[in-house]
């Protein structure tokens, strides 16, 4: 492709954009929103994932003990607890300090422990933090044999749970977004179908006078590569906010939970988003024009 | 030039088209190719470019076989030629030099040359004033001038016609004709299929008639032959 030659495609490109704008306002904002339901799905799969392996890596079991064992039973528990390996710290979370915790994640609705009257259901606990999460699985099964103890609890059932959530998430996003990079594909198609058939006395022309298909075919791919990235660069824009309004959000309410930090994360994502985008646009016009060049 | 021996055409629906042709034209001819409609003229013309394929037979144009090409290599061939039809087919939002630069756009030619080029082509067929006119500001017999500037202008070997002057008057087809007479003194061949029987009969060139998809009659100083109302 010669300097001059390219040019001439650019200003085609744009000059067609201008000819059909309203087919290309269809197509950018269909890529857009394709493209924003797709980066939506990601968000959340991506994050879900990230959640699933904090849980994974959490370092703390829980141990909760019968109720109305005697207190050198409890001692016990402690001390074989403390000697166990790679056992960093233990704290004891007595019944009272336990329902205490209760009430105040209650807030005002503290009232509705009325209803137990001076009975305090919560059991004694320890708290145990341990070296490396690779220990848990070991752990617990002994911890769970030792005399007093009721039952020891870990990430492990939330991260499970996750799992199968981010599965749902990821079959179920690949499915629509599949879906909906066909139909962006058969848009964009289309619009370069028609922004062809317009042009089809030229391009017939062009071919008379010895174009070659590429010649004829370049502005067509740059119009849908331009359409394409475009549209991806308006849902990253969408995204972009979208995600830092729900990390102020999450902030502020939910301070724990672990949200993948906006940079880079963002770039890597608007950079996937308008690759795929402008793979779309050049794909759908390829698809359109190979009927219009076969003269 | 041109050289076809036992070319057939049948199409998919069956219709014959050409039979068994042999036609040998050489370089700097001025040939009509005359006969009633439906002959086989169109069919005749459309294989030049390779714009029909035939069912047998084979072409060639300056040596090269035709047929042999690769799909990649027609556009190649097309710029050896000089097409014109007989709607003038001229892109009507570009004025008359951006529809004759086209051509020369379209094969990559330096943007320096495309000037001096459509200039020079647009005095050769008297419409230099008319320039930076847009198709439809211009007559018929205007417009089919443009378009024969436009197939001129990148220097094609042979000038191919189909009814250039189907839809003009006598008076404008007669400059038509001249300015075809021009281009041949300088040496390009002109295969031009026409139902025009006063240009033809005035024209004195060779003559080919198909009738029924054969070859009934080549005269070198040839005559219509046929009724114009056929």
């Amino acid at each position: 492709m010669t300097l001059r030659s390219r040019k001439y495609f650019v200003k085609e490109t744009f000059n067609s954009i201008k000819r059909n704008q309203l087919m290309s306002f269809a197509s950018i904002s269909t890529v857009a929103l394709s493209l924003l339901v797709l980066g939506l799905f990601l968000l959340m799969v991506l994050n879900a994932n990230n959640l699933a392996q904090y849980l994974e890596n959490q370092v703390q079991v829980t141990v909760y003990m019968q109720d109305g064992i005697r207190d050198d039973t409890v001692q016990a528990a402690q001390k074989s607890l403390e000697t166990m390996p790679g056992v960093v710290k233990v704290t004891k979370i007595t019944k009272t300090e336990a329902l205490g915790r209760f009430k105040e994640r209650l807030g005002d609705q503290v009232r509705l422990l009325d209803a137990l009257g001076e009975d305090n259901p919560f059991p004694l606990s320890f708290d145990v933090q341990v070296d490396q999460p690779g220990r848990i699985a070991t752990l617990v099964p002994e911890i769970e044999k030792m005399q007093g103890v009721e039952t020891a609890k870990f990430g492990r059932e939330v991260v499970e749970h996750l799992f199968q959530l981010t599965k749902i998430l990821r079959i179920g996003g690949l499915i629509l977004v599949s879906l909906l990079a066909v139909a962006t594909l058969f848009i964009i198609a289309n619009t370069i179908r028609i922004t062809v058939f317009a042009r089809r006395r030229e391009v017939s022309i062009m071919k008379y006078v010895g174009a070659t298909n590429w010649f004829i075919r370049w502005p067509f791919l740059l119009e849908g590569m331009l359409m394409g990235f475009l549209g991806a660069v308006i849902a990253s824009l969408f995204l972009i906010q979208i995600y830092l309004m729900l990390q102020n959000k999450i902030y502020t309410t939910l301070a724990f939970f672990p949200l993948i930090p906006s940079w880079p994360f963002l770039g890597y994502l608007t950079l996937f988003l308008i690759g795929i985008g402008t793979f779309i646009g050049a794909a759908g016009s390829s698809i359109s024009l190979r009927k219009f060049l076969d003269v | 030039m041109l050289l076809m021996s036992g070319v057939s055409k049948t199409y998919p629906s069956g219709a014959v088209a050409l039979r068994n042709i042999d036609v040998h034209i050489k370089p700097g001819e001025f040939v009509f190719v005359v006969g009633p409609s439906g002959a086989g003229k169109s069919t005749f013309i459309k294989m030049l470019f390779r714009e029909v394929i035939p069912t047998t037979g084979k072409i060639f144009v300056d040596g090269v076989d035709v047929l042999s090409l690769k799909p990649n290599e027609v556009p190649y061939l097309r710029r050896q030629l000089g097409i014109i039809f007989q709607d003038y087919r001229l892109l009507p939002d570009r004025t008359v030099a951006e529809n004759v630069a086209f051509a020369m756009r379209v094969i990559e030619a330096p943007a320096n040359q495309i000037d001096k080029r459509v200039a020079e082509v647009l005095e050769l067929v008297g419409l230099r004033s008319r320039a930076d006119n847009y198709p439809g500001e211009l007559s018929g017999g205007e417009q089919q001038r443009v378009a024969i500037a436009r197939a001129i202008v990148n220097d094609p070997l042979m000038v191919i016609a189909d009814e250039p002057t189907g839809n003009l008057d006598p008076e404008t087809s007669l400059e038509i004709m001249n300015i075809f007479s021009e281009i041949n003194k300088n040496g390009t061949t002109i295969i031009m299929a026409t139902h025009d029987k006063t240009m033809v009969d005035y024209m004195q060139k060779r003559v080919i008639a198909i009738e029924d998809g054969y070859i009934v009659r080549d005269e070198v100083k040839g005559v219509y032959g046929y009724d114009p109302e056929e």
